[in-house]
């Protein structure tokens, strides 16, 4: 019998051999983050231990990528207790405008092939780029797992979604995953793993990739799994990673579904305000105009984003009654856009940046508020109404090359209709 | 405990308290807008926005009996934590989040995966937590949820995951 990714990275650290869907197993992780977001669940949670001690802390990361920078004076008195918590136990930290955890973790090497990552944010799905298992947790997983280094899971099924074919030009990752959006609906993969492959995978670069797992989260997916191949390793290696431990699906797993997905005849897509799983072409999104057009979050926010940004905006000038704002997913991609030219390219059209976080995808760090009635096209992943702090306001969500192309026209326009829009790396 | 008051903890008396699909806990149950406010506040609050004579209704003991994908969106751990406070003594629902599944075993607060098309806001419920049946009484009726796995149940016992691992330090 064969068995799936999540059924083998889960069985590899928990009896030694793959366990099936529908067990509980406790498994050993190999490494743990926490951001501002959750630090206080976690630090309450520890605080009702009568042990000091947390053995597990040097694994852990302590990440302050939502109120970056501090929108109150709250919030950076959470970031005070954080910086006191890493030195007592001797966690990593990653300070103000380092940039979003999902981004750092890979970025500096905690993450390799056929590990268990565990982190208080659902997108931890993105690690599963990496062919690692990244899970979603909050503070009391978090402190017990920094005891113990341990996490329970129940075995997750797995949902096979085979990309055949290549992206065509102006689409992306991005498109991919509203398009299962508008097929499974809104967290319609709940519970499930997602495991992609196909020559669509294949031929993606990592930033893609890792749009690719941490989308996943809005299908509900538990992890989002890819297998690993030279692409992963080179870039593993390039920053550091550990030996990786590739762990590969058998061609017999059990499956609880199969998906083919037409890779090539994909197009360009948007989903509507307040529902991410409401999906039309961005062509025929009705000409919608928009106000505000903020490219970042730890989806679309790597450098693969702003070059598909500068790519489009090169040469031209960011619609009048627009702004534009670019929230680079760290500090290291911010500086590879600025040695790119890239930041040059997009200030000169009149857009703007803002040092790297979670930035505008969340209102709760109030970095970008939208007006009432202004219509706001985001790279980000959700757009529940009253996301970026104003009800009134209303949220598109599309990829970076039609958030870009969008703020060009100053209406939702689908990426291939503007010089540039087609642009790939190669 | 002796053998017959750990067979008494495993059975949960209430009154139900009906709610629909896809209740958001974050939004009805959670201070993700309300940071400042302490646990009482929160409590004193949660689902009025659903039913505003819950808060009246509600009894310490009661069960909170919903239908789809119960706890969705971000669902913040402290959600499960009001529901402690409050004293509600199970959450019967045909699906629930992953996450607030999660957060509720780890909190000692028992979810129930149950179909609840039968039930009515008022039905007392009996729950057996070990072998899952659901006794609606007034109406005679049994249902049987989705046992929970022995593991998990282990969690529960204990009132939570941190206290599990007080009593089972080598987890």
């Amino acid at each position: 019998m064969g068995f799936t990714i999540a059924e083998k990275i889960l069985g590899l650290h928990s009896t030694g051999e793959p366990v099936t869907a529908g067990q509980v197993v406790v498994a050993g992780i190999d490494f743990l983050m926490i951001h501002d977001g959750r630090a206080l669940g976690a630090l309450a949670a520890y605080k009702q231990l009568e042990r000091q001690d947390l053995p597990f802390a040097s694994k852990t990361a302590l990440v302050m990528d939502h109120y970056t920078p501090p929108p109150t004076a709250h919030t950076a008195d959470i970031h005070i207790a954080m910086r006191s918590f890493s030195k007592t136990h001797g966690t990593v930290l990653y300070d103000e405008n380092s940039g979003i955890s999902h981004q750092l973790l890979p970025e500096n090497g905690h993450v390799t092939c056929g590990d268990i990552v565990m982190a208080t944010d659902s997108h931890a799905s993105s690690f599963g780029a990496f062919n690692s298992f990244g899970c979603g947790i909050e503070g009391t997983d978090a402190v017990a797992a920094m005891i113990s280094g341990k996490c329970w899971f129940k075995v997750p099924e797995t949902v096979k979604v085979i990309l055949n074919g290549s992206l065509p030009p102006g689409v992306w990752a991005k498109d991919i995953t509203l398009h299962l959006l508008s097929i499974f609906g809104v967290e319609g993969c709940n519970y499930k793993a997602i495991e992609y492959q196909g020559e669509a995978v294949a031929t993606m670069g990592m930033d893609d990739r890792v749009t690719l797992c941490n989308h996943s989260a809005e299908l509900g997916a538990k992890a989002a799994l890819l297998e690993a191949d030279d692409t992963t390793k080179s870039w593993l290696q390039a920053h550091g990673a550990c030996e990786p431990h590739p762990v590969s699906a058998d061609p017999d797993a059990i499956y609880s579904r199969k998906i083919k997905i037409d890779t090539p005849a994909l197009e360009p897509l948007v989903a509507r305000a307040h529902q991410i799983d409401q999906i039309v072409k961005a062509g025929e999104a009705g000409g919608e105009s928009i106000q505000l057009a903020l490219i970042g979050s730890c989806t679309n926010g790597r450098l693969s984003d702003i070059r598909q940004t500068a790519a489009i905006l090169e040469g031209k000038k960011v619609a009048p009654g627009v702004r534009l704002m670019v929230t680079p997913a760290s500090r290291e991609v911010y500086l590879a856009a600025v040695r790119e030219g890239l930041v040059e390219t997009i200030m000169e059209a009149g857009g703007s940046f803002a040092s790297a976080g979670c930035g505008p995808c969340i209102g709760i760090s109030q970095r970008y508020i939208p007006g009432s009635n202004e219509r706001v096209i985001s790279s980000a992943n959700r757009n529940n109404k009253g996301r970026l702090g104003n009800p009134e306001a209303e949220i598109w969500i599309g990829s970076a090359a039609t958030v870009a192309a969008s703020a060009v026209t100053g209406h939702i326009t689908d990426p291939r209709e503007i010089a540039g829009g087609t642009w790939r790396e190669v | 405990m002796s053998e017959q008051e750990k067979k008494d903890s495993l059975v949960l008396k209430g009154c139900a308290h009906l709610f629909g699909n896809e209740v958001n806990t974050d939004i009805h149950c959670s201070n993700k807008y309300m940071l400042d406010k302490d646990i009482a506040y929160v409590a004193g609050q949660a689902f009025k926005q659903l039913d505003p004579s819950f808060q009246e209704r509600f009894q310490s003991g009661d069960v909170i009996v919903a239908g789809k994908n119960f706890g969705n969106s971000s669902s913040r751990e402290y959600a499960a934590q009001v529901m402690r406070y409050m004293g509600v003594s199970a959450v019967l629902a045909s699906s629930f989040n992953r996450g607030f599944f999660r957060n509720s075993i780890n909190n000692g607060l028992p979810v129930i995966e149950c179909d609840t098309k039968d039930i009515e806001t008022g039905d007392h419920l009996e729950i057996v937590l070990d072998t899952g049946l659901v006794n609606v009484t007034d109406k005679g009726l049994t249902l049987q949820s989705t046992p929970l796995p022995r593991e998990v149940m282990a969690i529960l016992e204990a009132g939570g995951l941190l206290q599990y691992l007080r009593q089972n330090p080598n987890w």
